[in-house]
């Protein structure tokens, strides 16, 4: 090997290596665990292909709100929204563009209890319990930062091809 | 050593005293739409940033006022976190609750419902105040079935985390039934049509003609006497010695009707669903076309 293609090699593998780095700190970032229980679950019962579908896309959805909120962009939450929660998600990433401000929804754990699935199977309420690092910056400046646990009452629908979430309400308790 | 404790003690005066002037009291007990306010401590001026689930506000505040909230600003119920900046930052959290009912979603299922089905209806009523906040604080449901302007059922349920439901049979009338949800002066209305349910029994008859069989069912109802709906389907079979042929013919105003060519002696039988009927013996020698 000659020293010209040696130094070649080096770069590439550095570059190669930098790009791992950064995909994977990317991927930590929006990183989303999410337990799902549904023993409670009623009146109709939550087959175990349902539970995993939840699982997915409300892991899915998430990560997706964490993305838009911390690049305050709305792209990432196309078709995993609806209704009221779409609307309101809109607004949040439109007033973070008007007023300056990022929100970071880091290290999420999601701990979710089914509460009520629709006899017809057209609706459920979920109960989360999450718990994440939520930093608030104004440009570069973080003015806020902690880890909360934060309860949410969740209301989901099957769309076509997954499950979106049409109510996305924090509360005090359940 | 003196001169280290001094330093320590001026520094932890500074430290109290910088966040002791920018104390937040987050109010308690707010509600989606309402105004209301955070009082501050301290003196001097400072950036206010709320930050709520839809909406996020920042602005110049004087330390030592309340700092008001207008309610627009408060229309989304959740978690609310109000921060001042100054030289440091200082936070408090507070919740907004939804306000009281304004509307109602109502899911009822299905549209259409076989008469003398237990279990067969089923609602899901969840009320909403008018900024589209779920309203999770209980809250008692009325759900009524009417039929024909007569109430034929009561059912109250408490809401649970946003959300009460019923389940109930059909009644014995094909007919439509009005179902509505209310919660104080809030209603919804939905219109279930009840509709026959399976043939009970069927009943044929048919007679020679130059043509050949013409075979025809009685009136075609269900096992509570309500006339099974046009469109529905009776098989007619007929068998010779070696040959079987069928025709299906759908029920017009109540009644299916076929025309058999038959030559010879041959057994017309009728079904629909899972319901046989008699069976009738004819001579002749058979094709069959439904009229």
């Amino acid at each position: 090997m000659t020293p010209r293609s040696a130094f070649f090699a080096r770069f590439l593998a550095a570059a190669i290596l930098t790009l791992i780095v950064a995909m994977y700190s990317r991927a930590a970032d929006l990183s989303v665990r999410v337990e799902l229980n549904s023993g409670k679950a009623g009146p109709r019962s939550v087959e175990a292909l349902t539970q995993r579908s939840i699982v997915r896309d409300y892991k899915f959805a998430w990560a997706s709100l964490a993305q838009a909120l911390e690049s305050n962009t709305t792209s990432p939450l196309n078709g995993l929204f609806a209704g009221n929660a779409n609307e309101l998600i809109n607004a949040e990433v439109k007033n973070q563009q008007r007023t300056g401000l990022i929100s970071r929804y880091l290290h999420q754990n999601h701990n979710v209890e089914v509460v009520f699935y629709a006899p017809e199977g057209d609706m459920m309420q979920l109960h989360d319990t999450a718990d994440y690092d939520l930093q608030l910056l104004d440009g570069n400046k973080t003015i806020h930062q902690e880890h909360v646990t934060v309860r949410f009452v969740v209301l989901i629908t099957p769309a076509a091809d997954r499950w979106v979430i049409r109510q996305l309400q924090s509360v005090p308790q359940f | 050593m003196r001169k280290a404790i001094c330093k320590y003690i001026a520094f932890a005066i500074c430290a109290t005293a910088i966040s002791a002037a920018q104390t937040l009291r987050p109010p308690t007990g707010a509600v989606a739409g309402t105004a209301s306010s955070i009082s501050t401590s301290g003196s001097g001026s400072a950036t206010f940033y709320l930050v709520g689930p839809a909406n996020n506000s920042k602005r110049q505040i004087q330390l030592g006022e309340a700092i008001n909230l207008p309610a627009n600003e408060l229309q989304t119920s959740g978690r609310y976190i109000a921060v001042v900046c100054a030289d440091t930052c200082q936070s408090a959290e507070f919740f907004v609750a939804p306000a009281n009912p304004a509307s109602l979603t109502f899911l009822v299922h299905p549209s259409r419902a076989p008469v003398g089905e237990n279990d067969v209806i089923s609602g899901v009523a969840l009320p909403f105040d008018q900024f589209k906040n779920l309203v999770v604080s209980p809250v008692n449901v009325n759900f009524q079935l009417a039929s024909e302007g007569k109430s034929t059922a009561n059912h109250a349920a408490a809401t649970r985390e946003g959300i009460a439901w019923f389940r109930t049979g059909s009644g014995r009338s094909a007919g439509a039934v009005t179902i509505s949800a209310s919660v104080n002066d809030v209603s919804a209305r939905r219109v279930v049509q009840q509709v026959a349910s399976d043939p009970c029994r069927l009943r044929i008859k048919g007679e020679l003609s130059t043509k050949g069989i013409v075979v025809e069912t009685e009136p075609v109802k269900d096992c509570a006497g309500n006339p099974v709906p046009d469109g529905t389907i009776v098989t007619f079979t007929a068998k010779d010695g070696k040959d079987t042929d069928t025709v299906d013919a759908p029920i017009k105003k109540g009644i299916a009707r076929a025309q058999m060519i038959a030559a010879g002696p041959v057994v017309i039988s009728a079904a629909s669903g899972v319901v046989m009927g008699n069976e009738l013996r004819l001579g002749g020698e058979q094709r069959g076309e439904q009229k």
